[in-house]
């Protein structure tokens, strides 16, 4: 892939997460003569980055919609720890309907109690202490916050490298355009 | 938002321009995400609304309030007071996200003002 060297822009890394980033054109011109490229095969490369990144996109999005999910169901759990810790001490039962099956409830009673069972994946369940499932559960629930940050700035910089392709894609067309206006009135 | 640039067209991109049509974007993006979050918001607080009105209806004692995946067993009075604290949560929250929304707005008629300025007809920054 031949790399077009242009001025280099300022605050714009060459490369993200292994998302490389979108050259800026100064001038067309320039461009194409320091490339190789004729408007065309330059149009044809310019299209297949931008399928690239099409690629690139999808797959961060499924990965924000897996996090996106996770963290509402983070809460929830935390939600229950502690509704058992607030009735630690008071010497009630806590009593729930839960769905036994699509449709059908029934009645549980749990007991106070200092520990809850919390499942980890991959057919893994343990027991942990009140405190120590809050600790477990927040900490999940950070780290879960702080990668949809870190995912949501790689969307925001695969965005702008796309946009930078669509106009480079445009001006790109419009010079050779525009010579060709030029070639048939001489 | 359609960036299409009309043939022929001589007027130059700088960098500072890619900048600003690339915050457009991003700004775009934000919006409609804004809008998704204030509907979703929206409907959180109709249905707050909705279970606190249920429960002034209702003359149970013991009411079931949904934690998680099952429904707890709780006086009233608890969840009364579970209840405002999700409203309050939940007003603030849409608060927020119209917030947000009208600064974006206000980004994205700056960056028009300015782009349309330089670009004039080269340069598309309206919905399909």
């Amino acid at each position: 892939m031949a790399s077009a060297s242009t001025s280099s822009s300022s605050g714009n890394p060459a490369e993200r997460r292994g998302i490389p980033a979108a050259s800026f054109v100064e001038d067309v011109q320039t461009y194409l003569i320091q490339s190789g490229f004729d408007a065309n095969s330059a149009l044809a490369f310019l299209q297949e980055r931008l399928q690239q990144y099409k690629i690139a996109e999808m797959k961060l999005l499924a990965q924000q919609r897996d996090l996106q999910a996770k963290i509402p169901d983070i809460e929830k759990c935390l939600g229950i720890v502690s509704t058992i810790q607030a009735k630690k001490g008071t010497g009630e039962d806590l009593i729930a309907d839960f769905e036994v099956s699509e449709g059908i409830y029934s009645r549980a009673r749990i007991e106070d109690s200092n520990s809850v069972c919390l499942w980890l994946g991959a057919n893994v369940m343990l027991e942990y202490s009140c405190e120590e499932a809050n600790e477990l559960l927040k900490k999940n629930l950070e780290n879960a916050k702080a990668s949809l940050e870190v995912l949501i700035a790689d969307l925001q910089f695969l965005r702008d490298q796309v946009t930078i392709t669509q106009v480079t894609t445009a001006r790109v067309y419009n010079w050779d355009v525009h010579q060709r206006r030029i070639k048939q009135t001489t | 938002m359609q960036q299409q640039k009309g043939s022929g067209s001589e007027v130059e991109v700088t960098w500072e321009d890619q900048l600003n049509i690339n915050k457009f974007g991003r700004l775009n993006n934000r919006f409609h995400e804004l809008e998704d979050d204030i509907k979703i918001a929206k409907e959180n607080n109709d249905n707050l609304e909705d279970a606190s009105n249920e429960l002034i209806l209702s003359e149970e004692d013991i009411v079931r309030f949904q934690i998680g995946e099952v429904f707890v067993h709780l006086p009233r009075e608890e969840v009364e007071s579970r209840l405002e604290n999700m409203k309050e949560d939940a007003i603030k929250e849409l608060e927020k996200l119209e917030e947000e929304k009208e600064s974006v707005l206000s980004q994205m008629a700056e960056l028009k003002k300015i782009l349309y300025g330089k670009f004039k007809d080269s340069i598309n920054l309206e919905e399909d």
